[in-house]
């Protein structure tokens, strides 16, 4: 599968006016300082023997001819087939017309360390003179900020929660893969669980099965679940069980025991990835979340317990879990906060050994004011979380913010649901789709912590916290 | 411009001294003042030049000790008399005395000429300098865009750049050499001007016995600036065999001719006016006329000539039309512009395209232009060595195939005053023996001491024969040659060059003609050049030296380096195929001497233009 590569890089060096007085038209005889703040975006990953070209984002500063202007362009690097990386870009200058600075690294093998970080260039004007030269460094104490900016991703499955809804499993033993929908119809208060999984044993001759169950959590009684399965695994590239269950892109059908349902559900908004896209993608880890649609509405009806449930936009998510198997222990939420914005968490301690002995790593995405948070996933990790029932808690900082989460299963919204892993083990799920959460988000400012946003969901998350025995 | 150093290398003054003061019998103040001159010349050569000089010096002394028990500069007049007459008298001496002229004469000549030659310019330029957007490498950004590069701003670069620069593309040309203003060369010393017009000082020298000096110019203009001016159409048999042999399609004689054409008219092609003809054109004709021989005065590209006798160290009148004031100008007109002072170092490419050019400024700094076009057109030495450290050179005939059209110098010494330096340089053309034989002569007149011509002796007796110049008259041929001499090295340009035993037969056989032209027209003795018989006072004696000619001790020098690229159809003896296309790689072209496939057996100047016309014609499709 296609990688994609993004990392910042900021640049600083200084321009000269090709003819004193005349850049920009205004007076600027020596020029000035000049700086770059841009994310470079690839969609394949960087190669030493050959060339990938990718977008450029960020800001510009030229002392007199731009002050710190959005600017878009292009780079193209290429260390060794060509010798250069390349940096195209545009910016607004701040008398409104448009320039371009267009400039190269010249990699020489010889002199790597000065040639891999100044970046000599022309700015030209909008009749495509040449207005003035630039020439920009790369300072080697922002070389630990750059490598730490640096993501690898996939650069097709971000962007389709319909290829994201696809199986992952490929027939290798040992696998557990799921689709899991949960959603709360907003109008009465009622949760929903649908839990689809694919189970590989571990053993090679064992087939594998699909699987898995529905609940229901009203808001006047205890919750209700049914198990469907074990069947043999249907044909197509998503889950099915039998002839009874579907879980397609949109389409959730199926009946286990007394419930049935019959739903479609649409999300416009991108997938949150809980877990690195790599992680998902290239089994990194044991085990990984992502959620392919974060704010789905759902409609459609569930008959459960002798009662349909009609639904046209109950609010919840869509989501896929695929590794090795469950973990030592583990905590989830998902927690829809409204005008798009969402709030995932998974907490976990691995099954492997050694890793067991761990206290549970969290991991949190947060979907804010458009955009997803922490910009490095696994900057989460920073986070600390206790579990435990009814309430636990994940809190940690990232930045210049920091994070609160305190989670409520009260033991009459919940259900019991015992786990069993590709290899046999036993867990228990502790799950409530009429879960309570408190969530602070703070930002630092003046020396101390300062209340940016404030939620709290009564009876509206979505959590589960897995035991074992 | 910082003035020249006139200090001579440590540990060689008194030894130059000595040497100025016995190959010319000059007292010693004068030898003194010579000997700075010469070691000011010399500081513009390139280290290995220097060191050879040095080396030869240092000999020449060690030799007077060792025959004489003093050093050169203690002798007196008589014994430093003597010992040049052994040094001349011995085999290996006298090469070496040979070899110490050329600079002490070229110096000596600039000295005392030079000041008459700059003062006999009253009249304005024919012309002014033509308007042309050149930038010196240290004032261009370290990096910019160009539609096509041009490496080169010669003869064929110049016409490659019009060509494209018309054609819409944004041209950048670039040249190693500066720009020269006609107020440059009238008035700065013709040596100065030698220094810096020509690649390593002129000190250009093809290995090989004999060795061949073969001057090379470099400035914005490109050889044009410093050549003699003549125009030839190039031969339609050369052309028929190019384009049969060679598969070189352009160059049918149909095809060929508007371009020769077009460059007639860009050039202002004439033939020499009586006027400005001098002496010793009309001694060529004369004596070419008492033969019966086929001659004509030579079309030139120089409306308004004024015989100032100084094309080769820039023309003080802007007279000649070198691509300087007609085709560079013309693509400067449409948006061409110059770079000057920018050596290239490679081409840059990836992938197996051309991407553009990486240029070292004087002062060590790189520049780089991108562009997915490149034309070659650094010259016949210059080019193989530029494709090769560009890591392109891996064609396996980039380099050989070297032809140079060898020429040799015969003069003779007449009662009447010719007064060569009065006059066009290179006047009458003399092509009796052209088809035949492949040896064009032409009438030479260059400035005292920068021409192939080496006047025999050393001591009282050159002095005297420097005391009458006047009585000179030089005839030049060059010859057909088969291309026997390659280019090696990456970093700079190593020239080697055979000399084929027909083409020094041919040599002879041209020193032979042009010594009965010269006593045809009258001549009292001539010079012939050759070892033991250096000048000659009868046909019968003239006949008698060329069969003692030995090849090796020959005289020769070369102005048209052709071949070195050559283009044609056969992907396994041509490097660059028929359209110009450097084969390996997409993107490079050559346009310039090295795609000729054989010599052109005529000034090249034409030819080199109209075929870089024809190339560059197919890159603007």
């Amino acid at each position: 599968m296609s990688k994609g590569m993004l990392f910042k890089e900021v640049m600083s060096g200084t321009w000269q006016p090709v003819s004193p007085g005349t850049a920009a038209g205004r007076a600027c005889p020596s020029g000035g300082p000049i700086r770059f703040d841009v994310v470079a975006e690839t969609p394949e990953l960087l190669r030493l023997f050959g060339t990938v070209s990718g977008a450029l984002s960020g800001t510009l500063s030229a002392a007199g001819l731009a002050d710190h202007v959005p600017a878009t362009g292009t780079i193209e690097v290429s260390p060794i087939e060509h010798r250069r990386i390349r940096y195209t870009v545009d910016f607004p200058g701040d008398d409104g017309a448009s320039y371009r600075f267009d400039g190269w690294k010249s990699i020489d093998w010889t002199h790597v360390l000065s040639t891999w970080t100044t970046l000599p260039g022309t700015i030209t004007g909008p009749d495509d003179r040449i207005v003035a030269t630039a020439t920009l460094r790369f300072a080697w104490r922002d070389a630990p900020s750059l490598l730490a900016s640096v993501r690898v991703r996939g650069t097709r499955p971000p962007k389709d929660p319909v290829e994201l809804a696809g199986r992952r499993w490929n027939g290798r033993a040992g696998r557990l893969e799921v689709w899991y929908d949960t959603f709360t119809d907003v109008d009465t208060g009622t949760g929903f669980w649908l839990h689809h999984e694919l189970v590989a044993p571990s053993h090679p001759e064992s087939p594998a099965f699909a699987r898995g169950w529905a609940a229901v959590f009203p808001p006047d009684g205890r919750p209700v679940w049914e198990r469907f399965g074990p069947a043999p695994v249907g044909d197509g590239p998503w889950f099915s069980s039998g002839d009874e269950v579907r879980a397609e892109p949109g389409v959730r059908t199926g009946r286990a025991g007394s419930m049935q349902w019959d739903l479609r559900y649409e999300d416009r908004s991108a997938p949150l990835f809980t877990f690195p896209s790599a992680a998902w993608h290239r089994e990194l880890l044991p085990a990984a979340q992502i959620v392919p649609c974060p704010t789905a509405e759902y409609r459609g009806s569930v008959v459960a317990d002798g009662r349909t449930y009609e639904l046209s936009g109950a609010r919840g998510a869509s989501a896929r879990i695929y590794g090795h198997g469950n973990a030592e222990q583990w905590a989830w939420l998902h927690a829809d906060l409204g005008d798009g914005d969402v709030l995932e968490v998974v907490a976990a301690t691995p099954r492997r050994r050694g890793l067991n002995r761990l206290q549970p790593l969290p991991v949190v995405r947060l979907r804010y004011a458009g955009r997803d948070w922490p910009a490095a996933p696994l900057a989460a990790v920073r986070f600390r979380a206790r579990l435990d029932l009814p309430t636990w808690t994940v809190a940690g900082r990232w930045g210049n913010r920091r994070l609160h989460v305190t989670v409520t299963q009260p033991e009459e919204r919940c259900v019991r649901v015992g786990y069993t892993d590709p290899d046999g083990a036993a867990a228990t799920c502790t799950n409530s789709e009429r879960a309570d959460a408190h969530i602070i988000l703070e930002r630092r400012s003046s020396g101390g912590w300062v209340l940016e946003r404030e939620w709290s969901l009564d009876g509206t998350a979505h959590a589960e916290v897995g035991t074992r025995p | 411009m910082t003035a020249p150093d006139r200090r001579p290398p440590a540990g060689t003054r008194p030894a130059l001294e000595g040497l100025c003061a016995a190959l010319l019998d000059l007292p010693p103040h004068e030898a003194r003042v010579l000997a700075n001159e010469v070691a000011a010349m010399s500081r513009r050569l390139p280290s290995h030049a220097r060191l050879a000089l040095s080396a030869g010096y240092a000999t020449t002394d060690a030799l007077s000790l060792l025959h004489t028990g003093s050093r050169l500069h203690r002798l007196g007049a008589a014994q430093r008399e003597a010992l040049v007459d052994r040094l001349c008298a011995g085999t290996g001496t006298a090469d070496l005395v040979d070899a110490l002229k050329v600079p002490v004469l070229m110096t000596h000549g600039a000295l005392y000429a030079g000041p008459e030659m700059i003062a006999r310019l009253t009249e304005p330029p024919a012309r002014p300098d033509a308007p042309l957007d050149v930038t010196p490498s240290l004032s261009w950004p370290s990096r910019s865009l160009a539609d096509v590069v041009v490496i080169g701003s010669g003869a064929g670069g110049a016409m490659a750049a019009r060509v494209l620069a018309r054609a819409g593309l944004a041209v950048v040309v670039i040249e190693e050499g500066r720009r020269f203003t006609v107020e440059e060369f009238r008035n700065r010393a013709a040596l100065d001007r030698f220094g810096d017009l020509y690649r390593d000082a002129g000190a250009t020298v093809a290995l090989g016995r004999p060795p061949v000096i073969m001057p090379i110019g470099r400035g914005v203009g490109g050889t044009t600036l410093v050549n003699s001016g003549t125009c030839y159409r190039t031969p339609d048999d050369v052309l028929l065999r190019w384009r049969d042999e060679h598969g070189v399609d352009a160059a049918d004689p149909v095809r060929f001719a508007p371009l020769l054409d077009d460059v007639e008219a860009t050039l202002q092609v004439a033939p020499v006016p009586d006027e400005v003809m001098g002496e010793n054109g009309r001694v060529a004709l004369r004596g070419a006329a008492a033969l019966g021989w086929s001659s004509h005065p030579l079309a030139r590209n120089a409306p308004g000539c004024g015989g100032m006798c100084q094309c080769a160290v820039g023309c003080p009148r802007n007279a000649k039309f070198g691509v300087h004031l007609n085709a560079l100008p013309d693509a400067c007109a449409v948006g061409a512009v110059i770079l000057s002072e920018a050596r290239v170092e490679r081409v840059l490419h990836g992938a197996g395209q051309a991407t553009g050019v990486r240029v070292r400024r004087p002062d060590g700094s790189v520049l780089e232009i991108l562009a997915p076009r490149v034309v070659v057109a650094a010259g016949a030495t210059e080019t193989p060595t530029l494709l090769r450290r560009s890591g392109l050179g891996r064609h396996p005939h980039l380099g050989r195939n070297l032809a140079v059209h060898p020429a040799v110098s015969t003069a003779g010494w007449f009662d009447e005053r010719i007064d060569s330096t009065r006059g066009v340089l290179q006047s009458v053309g003399i092509d009796e023996l052209h088809r035949s034989d492949g040896i064009l002569i032409e009438a030479t007149a260059t400035p005292p001491g920068m021409g192939s011509m080496v006047l025999p002796g050393a001591g009282r007796r050159l002095a005297e024969q420097l005391g009458r110049i006047d009585h000179l008259a030089t005839l030049g041929a060059m010859i057909a040659d088969a291309p026997s001499g390659r280019v090696v090295g990456a970093r700079r340009a190593i020239v080697r060059y055979d000399l084929a035993k027909a083409d020094a037969d041919r040599l002879v056989r041209a020193i032979t003609a042009m010594g009965r032209v010269l006593f045809a027209a009258g001549a009292t003795a001539v010079v012939t050049g050759i070892r033991g018989h250096e000048t000659v006072h009868s046909e019968a004696e003239l006949v008698d030296a060329a069969t003692h000619a030995r090849h090796e001790r020959l005289h020769v020098a070369a102005f048209h380096p052709t071949g070195t690229a050559r283009m044609g159809a056969d992907d396994q003896c041509h490097p660059v195929d028929a359209a110009g296309r450097l084969r390996g790689v997409r993107g490079v072209w050559v346009a310039d001497a090295s795609v000729l496939p054989t010599c052109p057996e005529v000034n090249p100047q034409m030819t080199i233009m109209a075929m870089a016309q024809a190339i560059a014609q197919g890159i603007a499709g």
